[in-house]
């Protein structure tokens, strides 16, 4: 809330967390529109399915999120026109950073986490600051409740250091259950002390067989 | 954090300014009476001043009343002294946890003037406190023993640590039950 005359961006809040797998990508946000002290409402999507392995969610102002979504989803269309192909997780990873750092002297105000499978089968899971700086990793969360929820997902799956030689795999060895279980204690956690955070919780796992989505109720204070 | 007739208060080793770490082994948790601790995050001379008079003001207390001050007590020291401040405050937050009544664990915590917020489950403050919040909401459990609340104790105040640049080199934690304390240094990333 800015008395500035100037000041364009708001920020609606909500957290977006992303865990890979061996052969799934859990990607969860989520559903409170808030602006201030208030709630728009209780039952508003961050998240946006770009390619049919490759799911996108974003916190912030969503103002420019809904902008940014439009923008890669027309861009995947024109891909698939182009190519013949939907476009790979990690060739969406490089678009969308390329498309934040086209704005970078009057950025997009959107925390992005990207999640899907890569050409191999196996979960991948980008992390976004606002201009386009991205990361491969293993879990990832962004938002309001991304301080709360970070500690624990470091906690909990333990990335073997970069440092290491021979290279290992930042995906987690826990099930795709167990990693659904995790992101509910998480997202139940975060609600409680976060005050933009709450409502329902869209949980998307993406893997071989496809696409799944499940709505959880968290606590509506 | 309350566990089953016993407490826990832990802090990190780190003392900095800004971006330069002074030292590695700085005490934030300090003894008031065997049954009673309190932690000061935030300005270190503040911590250290804060300390001294309430050290100074619980001895005179032990003098008169010929007892040790009861947690609650205390904290509505600590909260006037605060407030005595209030426009011109001490830099610190209190972190306070004690085994008052029937060794009933106490605990609360305070901003810089004296809002006391008492706490069933745990308190936090500091640089990390958002992420100590997520993480002790995530692993707390009501009516753990102390050997599992140190465990959680040190999980979580490590994980939220690591997370933070101006926090780290170590945890310090003190398990308080009625009988004895436990004093262990915890060992973690050194940066």
């Amino acid at each position: 809330m800015s008395r500035r005359g100037d000041w364009v961006y708001e920020n609606n809040g909500g957290t977006c967390v992303a865990i890979a797998g061996a052969d799934y990508c859990v990607v969860a946000a989520d559903t409170r529109l808030s602006v201030g002290y208030s709630i728009l409402t209780r039952d508003h999507s961050k998240i946006c399915d770009l390619a049919d392995k490759c799911v996108l969610a974003s916190s912030g102002f969503q103002g420019d999120i809904k902008a940014l979504h439009k923008n890669l989803a027309a861009r995947e269309l024109l891909y698939q026109h182009q190519h013949n192909k939907r476009m790979s997780c990690p060739a969406m990873a490089q678009l969308l950073s390329n498309t934040l750092y086209y704005k970078r002297f009057f950025p997009y105000y959107a925390f992005n986490v990207l999640g899907g499978l890569d050409s191999e089968g196996k979960g991948c899971v980008f992390t976004y600051d606002a201009v386009g700086s991205y990361e491969r990793t293993g879990y990832s969360a962004q938002g309001t409740g991304s301080t709360l929820i970070m500690p624990v997902l470091d906690n909990q799956l333990k990335s073997p250091s970069p440092l290491l030689l021979p290279a290992r795999d930042a995906v987690t060895p826990l099930s795709e259950s167990e990693a659904v279980d995790l992101v509910k204690d998480v997202f139940a956690s975060a609600t409680e002390r976060d005050i933009y955070t709450g409502d329902k919780l869209e949980i998307v796992v993406i893997n071989k067989a496809g696409t799944t989505r499940e709505y959880i109720e968290l606590r509506k204070d | 954090m309350v566990g089953k007739n016993c407490f826990a208060i832990a802090s990190d080793r780190r003392l900095g300014v800004q971006l330069q770490t002074i030292a590695t082994d700085f005490q934030r948790v300090f003894k008031i009476h065997d049954k009673l601790y309190i932690g000061l995050s935030g300005l270190a001379t503040d911590a250290q001043t804060l300390y001294q008079r309430l050290v100074f003001r619980h001895k005179l207390y032990q003098l008169r009343e010929e007892r040790d001050m009861k947690p609650e007590t205390f904290a509505s020291l600590v909260s006037a002294m605060l407030y005595e401040r209030r426009f011109g405050p001490y830099f610190c937050q209190p972190v306070i946890a004690g085994l008052g009544e029937n060794d009933e664990p106490f605990i609360c915590t305070m901003d810089c003037i004296g809002a006391k917020e008492l706490a069933k489950d745990f308190v936090v403050s500091g640089t990390s406190s958002e992420s100590l919040y997520g993480a002790c909401e995530s692993m707390y459990k009501p009516n753990m023993e102390p050997e599992e609340l140190f465990e959680t104790v040190s999980q979580a105040l490590m994980a939220s640590v690591d997370r933070d640049c101006l926090a780290g080199w170590g945890g310090h934690v003190f398990i308080v039950t009625p009988t004895e304390v436990q004093e262990r240094v915890v060992k973690g990333r050194m940066d």
